[in-house]
């Protein structure tokens, strides 16, 4: 694997699988729309080479007014996307995104794989719209949550999928990771035991 | 109707054992594919990733 990251920036050519695509496909109305977005969680992982599936692709949004929101709903509509959880967007809006909780966005007829959509609430997920990373992905661009976050946030979600994710994002930036930086995420989420057994450990000789 | 087994502390230990060993063989499985991933062009991997997400 060829890639270069550097200050906040991941360049890297390969070739895109269909889910690459409808990834680009939507950030690229995200952007058209002149919304912040990340992506958070599984998908970062496929994106960096691990092999499996996913039904959602995990994305945080600014915090929009209601009249922007419209245009975005209507913006993914003429695209031939809609929302598989709502029907309206004024329900969408006041019920879903607004009370914290996910809408989700697939194309038209289909339900996987979608879209998960939230503002962002947390400490940890105002951190990940803040310290975005820029991937550079033949010729697209898509913003992702900082890697050392995304290792140590998978820890403390702590499924065995998480787990596996996990280490396989730090195999293959190891070297390129800023380990203090880990480090602090480990420890701010409490996570260092299952840091111990998931990251540090040594299974291949 | 097949009877089903029953099990014993001695056949639970077992299963727990094998669910260790299921888990650490994933974990090596990971790095040997991660290894794989570091030392392969990214055209070759991308290809056989899309391959398999795409079917």
């Amino acid at each position: 694997m060829e890639l270069k990251y550097d200050s906040g920036k991941i360049i890297f050519n390969r070739g895109l699988s269909n889910l690459d695509k409808l990834v680009i496909k939507f950030t690229k109305i995200l952007a058209g729309e002149k919304i912040d977005y990340v992506i958070i969680s599984g998908y970062i992982a496929i994106l960096f080479g691990r092999s499996r599936h996913t039904e959602d692709v995990d994305i945080f949004i600014q915090e929009l007014p209601f009249e922007k929101f419209v245009h975005f709903w209507n913006a993914l509509e003429e695209s031939g996307f809609e929302c598989i959880n709502s029907s309206n967007p004024k329900d969408a809006y006041y019920d879903f995104l607004k009370e914290m909780l996910a809408i989700r966005f697939a194309e038209k007829g289909t339900i996987i794989p979608n879209f998960e959509i939230k503002f962002p609430k947390t400490k940890y997920n105002i951190y990940s719209m803040k310290n975005k990373v820029e991937v550079f992905i033949s010729s697209e661009t898509l913003m992702t949550s900082e890697i050392e976050l995304q290792i140590a946030f998978k820890l403390y979600l702590g499924s065995e999928k998480d787990f596996e994710d996990a280490r396989h994002l730090y195999k293959v930036f190891k070297g390129n990771l800023n380990i203090g930086l880990l480090q602090k995420h480990i420890s701010e989420l409490k996570v260092e035991k299952k840091a111990e057994k998931v990251l540090w450990k040594k299974f291949l000789n | 109707m097949e009877k089903v087994p029953k099990l014993t502390k001695k056949d639970f230990k077992e299963l727990e054992e094998e669910m260790a060993r299921n888990k650490r063989q994933r974990m090596e499985f990971i790095d040997l594919y991660a290894k794989w991933l570091k030392k392969t062009p990214n055209k070759v991997w991308s290809r056989q990733q899309a391959k398999y997400l795409d079917k």
